[in-house]
This record gives C-alpha cells, sequence and structure tokens, in this order.
C-alpha cells in the first residue's frame, strides 16, 4: 500500500483553516515543493516523474510495518475530530494529501537518485551481498524512507499552538489542546519508527549523521519560531549571513547529512561523502530561496497575499537598507495596525532585495552542480542536475 | 546493573565508559518523554517544578524533547554497537505505543486489566528492562545474563508503575511532588480502579466515560477506597517483587553485587 493510498483514509475536504497566521506561512512554505512549479508547473512534473522513473518506483516511503500500523489508523481517526477546528495539524494534513497528487517526497527522491549515480563502491567488496535494486541498495532506500519520517515528524511538530497565546478567534480551548496531543504523538511515532529504521541499519555512523541532522533540524525549527511575529517587534534584526545558518538547520542539514549517509551505507570514501554533502546542502538553500521569492516574483498574486519577513529576498532587502529605514518602511506600510503586505512587496520589489536573492539562489544552484561533476555521467545525475536547473528558473 | 554484569563476568567492579553512558541516555530519553507528556497531560507541575510547557510554551516544550531526544541517539550512536543501539530504539517505539494504548480503551473488565498491564510495561518497564539489557551486554557476553538483566529491569518498572498507582490514591499531594488522583482526572483507569471495579460494577460505567462527567473522580476516589483495590495492587506488586528476588540472586550467585541489586522496594 502506498503513502498516498494511505493518506486518502483521511477525508479529502479536511475544511478550510481560517486565517493564515506564522506557523502555517512557515508549514505551507515547507511542505509546497510545489512552490517554484508556479511558472512552469509542467517541466517540474516532467523533472521529477522522469527522476522516479530512473529510482525505480513513485516515492512512496512509508515502511510497510509503520503503514500497517494500529497506530496509523488511529492517528487518521483522531485528525478526523479536528476537522472544523483552526488547528494547524489539520493544514499539515491536507498539504500532505493535496500533494500527493504531485511530488510528496522529494528529498527521499533525491537521496534516491545520488546513491544510484554515485553507484557501488568498485575498491571495496564488503557490499556485494547487499541486494541491489534498479541500482540502489536496499539500506539505501530504507536510508531514503527514515530522512522523510524525519522530515514530516518535525512538520507536523512544527504545528503545535502556544496555548497562552490564543485568541477567540482561534476557537475552543479544548480544541487546540486536543490538536496539540494529536500532533505530539503522531510526530513522536514518526520519530520512533524513524530511529528504529536508523537501528536496522546496523551502522553506527550513520545513525549519528541522522542523528546530528535531527539535532539541527530541530534547532533550525527553534529558530523559525523565534522569529515569528512577536509583540513589538514584526522582523528580525538578522543579516543574511545569520539566515544562511539559520536556513542551514532548518532546511539543509537533513538533505546535506542524508546524501552524505547513503555514500556511507555504500561505503564510498569521505571525498565522495562529502561531495554528497554538498549537493544535498546547496540544492536544499537553493531551493528555500526560490520558495522564498515566489509571492516577489509571481505576475499575478492575490493582494491578500502574505509572506515571511524573515525570507530571503526580505532579510537581503533590509540588509541593504539598513535597519531604520526598514523599520520605517514597514510603519508605512501599516494602516490600523495592521500589514498591507501588497503595499511592503512593492516596496521590495523597488529595492535590491529581490534581485539579490535570485543571485544567491544561483550561486547555491551551481555549488550543487559543482559537486554532481564528481560523480559520473548517469541517468541518475542527470536527472539531478535537472532538479538543479528547475529549482534555479525563475523565466 | 552494569557492575554486577561486570563482576559476574571477569570479576571486574569496574564500569565502562559506555555503561555510564547508557544510564546518560536511559535518562535522557525518559526526561525527553516527561517533557512531552506534560503537554500532552497539559500539565503544571512536575517533581515540585512548573513545567517546561508552562514556563515557555509548548511548542518550545515539544522542540525540547525532540532536542534532547536527538542528543541521546547521537550518544547512542556513538558507543558504536549496533546491538545496543537496537536495544534502546525498542524503547522509543513502547514509549510511543504506550501514550497510543492509553488513548484507545477496552470494553472488556479482563481484557482492561491485561491493556492496563501492557500499557505500564510500555511507558514505565520497558526503559527500565531494556537499560539493563542493554548494560548486560556491554558487560558480559552471555545472553542468559542478558535476560536476567532484562527481566530483572521489567519487573522494577512493574513495580515502580504499580506502587505509583497506588500511591496517588492514598498519598497526599506535598508528599508526591504533583498533584494527586492525577490518573483520574486525566480519565485513566490503573490498577487500584480496576480492582475496585470488581467489586463496585457501577464504576464501569464511569471508567468507559474516562470519568468526564462532573464528580466522577471523586466518586471512583471514595469507590477505591472502600473496596480493596489498593491491597489488591499490593498483593499483585508483592508477587513481582518476590520475583524480582529470585532472579537477581540466580545471576549474581557468583558476585558480590548482589547487595546492590536487592533494595527495598515498598516504603512500608
Amino acid at each position: 500500500m502506498s503513502l498516498r493510498q494511505l493518506l486518502s483514509r483521511l477525508p479529502r475536504c479536511l475544511g478550510a483553516s481560517g486565517p493564515l497566521r506564522g506557523p502555517l506561512d512557515t508549514i505551507s512554505s515547507v511542505i509546497s515543493w510545489r512552490g517554484q512549479s508556479s511558472r512552469s508547473p509542467a517541466q517540474w512534473n516532467q523533472v521529477v516523474s522522469e527522476a522516479e522513473k530512473i529510482v525505480g518506483y513513485p516515492t512512496s516511503f512509508m515502511s510497510l510495518r509503520c503503514l500497517l500500523s494500529d497506530e496509523l489508523s488511529n492517528i487518521a481517526m483522531q485528525v478526523r475530530k479536528l476537522v472544523g477546528t483552526q488547528h494547524p495539524l489539520l493544514t499539515t494534513a491536507r498539504g500532505l494529501v493535496h500533494d500527493s497528487q504531485n511530488n510528496l517526497q522529494l528529498r527521499g527522491l533525491v537521496v534516491l537518485l545520488i546513491s544510484k549515480a554515485a553507484g557501488p563502491n568498485s575498491m571495496n567488496a564488503s557490499c556485494q551481498n547487499y541486494d541491489m535494486v534498479s541500482g540502489i541498495y536496499s539500506c539505501q532506500r530504507s536510508l531514503a524512507e527514515i530522512t522523510e519520517l524525519i522530515h514530516t515528524a518535525l512538520l507536523v511538530h512544527r504545528g503545535i499552538v502556544n496555548l497562552n497565546e490564543l485568541q477567540s478567534s482561534d476557537g475552543p480551548l479544548k480544541d487546540m489542546q486536543f490538536g496539540n496531543k494529536i500532533a505530539i504523538l503522531s510526530g513522536d511515532f514518526l520519530l520512533a519508527n524513524a530511529c528504529n529504521g536508523l537501528a536496522l541499519l546496523q551502522n553506527t555512523k550513520v545513525v549519528e549523521l541522522l542523528a546530528s541532522a535531527l539535532m539541527d533540524l530541530v534547532q533550525g525549527v527553534y529558530y523559525e519560531n523565534s522569529t515569528l511575529a512577536k509583540e513589538n517587534r514584526i522582523t528580525d534584526d538578522i543579516g543574511i549571513s545569520t539566515w544562511k545558518e539559520q536556513t542551514f538547520l532548518s532546511h539543509g542539514a537533513l538533505l546535506a547529512k542524508s546524501c552524505q549517509a547513503a555514500m556511507e551505507l555504500a561505503k564510498h570514501d569521505a571525498e565522495v561523502q562529502d561531495m554528497a554533502f554538498q549537493y544535498g546542502k546547496h540544492m536544499a538553500m537553493s531551493h528555500k530561496i526560490n520558495s522564498d521569492l515566489q509571492p516577489f516574483i509571481k505576475e499575478k498574486t492575490s493582494d491578500s497575499l502574505t509572506f515571511n519577513l524573515n525570507s530571503a529576498p526580505v532579510v537581503l532587502h533590509q540588509e541593504f537598507l539598513g535597519r531604520d529605514l526598514w523599520i520605517k518602511q514597514i510603519r508605512e506600510a501599516q494602516e490600523k495596525g495592521r500589514l498591507d503586505y501588497a503595499k511592503l512587496r512593492e516596496t521590495i520589489k523597488a529595492g535590491k532585495g529581490v534581485t539579490s536573492a535570485i543571485d544567491l539562489c544561483c550561486y547555491h544552484g551551481n555549488k550543487a552542480l559543482e559537486a554532481l561533476e564528481s560523480f559520473p555521467p548517469s541517468e541518475a545525475r542527470t536527472a539531478l542536475e535537472n532538479i538543479v536547473f528547475a529549482v534555479m528558473r525563475f523565466s | 546493573m552494569a557492575r554486577a554484569c561486570n563482576i559476574h563476568h571477569n570479576n571486574s567492579r569496574y564500569v565502562q565508559a559506555s555503561q555510564r553512558a547508557i544510564a546518560l541516555i536511559a535518562e535522557m530519553i525518559h526526561t525527553a518523554s516527561l517533557v512531552h507528556d506534560d503537554v500532552i497531560d497539559d500539565a503544571s507541575s512536575r517533581r515540585g517544578k512548573h513545567t517546561v510547557n508552562k514556563i515557555w510554551g509548548e511548542k518550545k516544550a515539544v522542540l525540547a524533547g525532540d532536542l534532547i531526544l536527538s542528543a541521546a541517539s547521537i550518544a547512542l550512536a556513538r558507543i558504536g554497537n549496533t546491538t545496543v543501539i537496537s536495544i534502546l530504539t525498542q524503547v522509543i517505539e513502547d514509549l510511543v505505543r504506550g501514550e497510543f494504548l492509553q488513548l484507545g480503551s477496552k470494553e472488556n473488565e479482563t481484557e482492561r486489566f491485561a491493556h492496563y498491564l501492557e500499557k505500564t510495561f510500555k511507558k514505565t518497564a520497558s526503559l527500565i528492562a531494556n537499560s539493563c539489557k542493554a548494560a548486560s551486554v556491554l558487560g558480559c557476553p552471555d545472553p542468559a545474563v542478558h535476560e536476567i538483566a532484562y527481566q530483572y529491569g521489567k519487573n522494577v518498572g512493574i513495580a515502580f508503575q504499580l506502587i505509583d498507582d497506588i500511591l496517588d490514591f492514598t498519598s497526599c499531594s506535598d508528599q508526591m511532588g504533583k498533584p494527586t488522583s492525577a490518573d483520574l482526572k486525566l480519565g485513566l483507569a490503573t490498577g487500584p480502579v480496576l480492582f475496585a471495579c470488581q467489586q463496585f460494577p457501577e464504576m464501569n460505567a464511569m471508567i468507559m466515560r474516562w470519568f468526564s462527567s462532573p464528580g466522577d473522580a471523586d466518586r471512583a476516589r471514595q469507590y477505591v477506597l472502600q473496596s480493596d483495590g489498593v491491597q489488591q495492587t499490593t498483593f499483585h506488586l508483592l508477587f513481582i517483587q518476590q520475583d524480582d528476588y529470585i532472579s537477581s540472586r540466580v545471576s549474581n550467585k557468583k558476585s558480590g553485587g548482589k547487595e546492590l541489586l536487592v533494595f527495598p522496594l515498598f516504603p512500608s
């Protein structure tokens, strides 16, 4: 049974989730790898479906044991009870279900592709006993699955709400408490499965890599949370270098370390592992910047579309202007305490933030391509290149 | 446990660094689960202090739990023993399944008690059982010893939880460090309640509705105190303690580590 089939147990129409808030922005941008497809959906989908063929099957990963477990049915049932409430878990679940039509598990796909691109290590005979399907070891497939489990677990945990910050528009406290409870349990369930999967790989170095990736991810999410709308400060005073560090933690680390771990499983040497790491890191960074840029480059955007004030183009814009001028611009865009996003967007577009964000995206994209050069040419390598090209594409 | 196994194996009273690491990792996993449990139960105090979720909010509490878990996993990986990794990741899975078991409830009376014991194992005993087993794996190659270590830990864990459940009825808040009747207020039916139900069948309806009607928790508490629920649970406990003592004696006949393992389980 595939993940898609299982998630279809969740009701199709999970209902509207109410006004968008900070956590929902972050969740939406993290799960929606379709961000860049708004300009050329056909092209992106094509890149991904070609890639899926190369790795042997569509990317539906969760291990059979996990899928068929009582707990997951239990979770599905509990999430259904949340319909009609405004808990973010509903948005997360909806995103997972709706995106299942398209590219649900890109991270896992990248791990599979890079495993195939690197191939077996011809110098090391110790892997000869491992079974290989479509050029990928079963342990590497398992690793791809584990990566997705960790990613999804934190996605779900991102949706926890602080009960003392609730307003009357959020609905009954009871619903939010219940939503929190289910979100924690589901996330923990996914993490437990990830840990078990890691144990089965029987490789302590890989366990350490993925555990440290989890730690990085948790720290990254922590920074994301602390920069969300506070009472007096709408945006943090962070420069682009801090932004890069935090974004590496929240977006880059998992993919980078996973790619490296895939190489370790095939017993590749340190150089190959490093190249895989670099690809994962730069590709993830470039993708995040692309996703941040979407509100600023789409031709037709609705006026009510909000954007994250700590996203790449905005942080760069602030850096060029200096803090004081930026705060002034924000105030000018505020009407009766509410931020006019459309107006602020125009202000930002008029500055240098957007163009330099595009440059940064291409910089990381190119670094990713450079890392790929050390792998022998193959279909898998081409697919990885195509993914980077698609992410760097803005016209 | 580590010392007992080491002595048994090669007469070494020294506890290895890796075994110490197991102790640390076990505490970390336990702490992570407590932090998450406090958010799930919306608890305001733990061990006499404010909970993480009350001071810093639910979001940070959940992330804190995840962080501790990841630190424990890194430490576990660094021990460098894949068997030990498998043993302790089983604990993480059991903890989560234990919480899920708590979400559901069983119709049938006999099923309910089995359900309660299974939940108790997963939530409390598994950690102790598996940590003991892991420490023994690092100290000694004999699988028979590993099994004894596991059984010992399991019995200690279950005994501990039973005492905790009893004290929830018989003690008062100051002594406990957390509010009493907490289990009833959360809608949970523990050992004493299940035994009391045999004498007061009207409790069945209350159990099925998770003590959610007003006055349920207080009435249930009264029933338990009137019945022999506490005594029956205590009896069960003594049975386990005996089992435990026997197994620990068997394993440590060669060593002086025996005295370390036999400690009073029952405060009175």
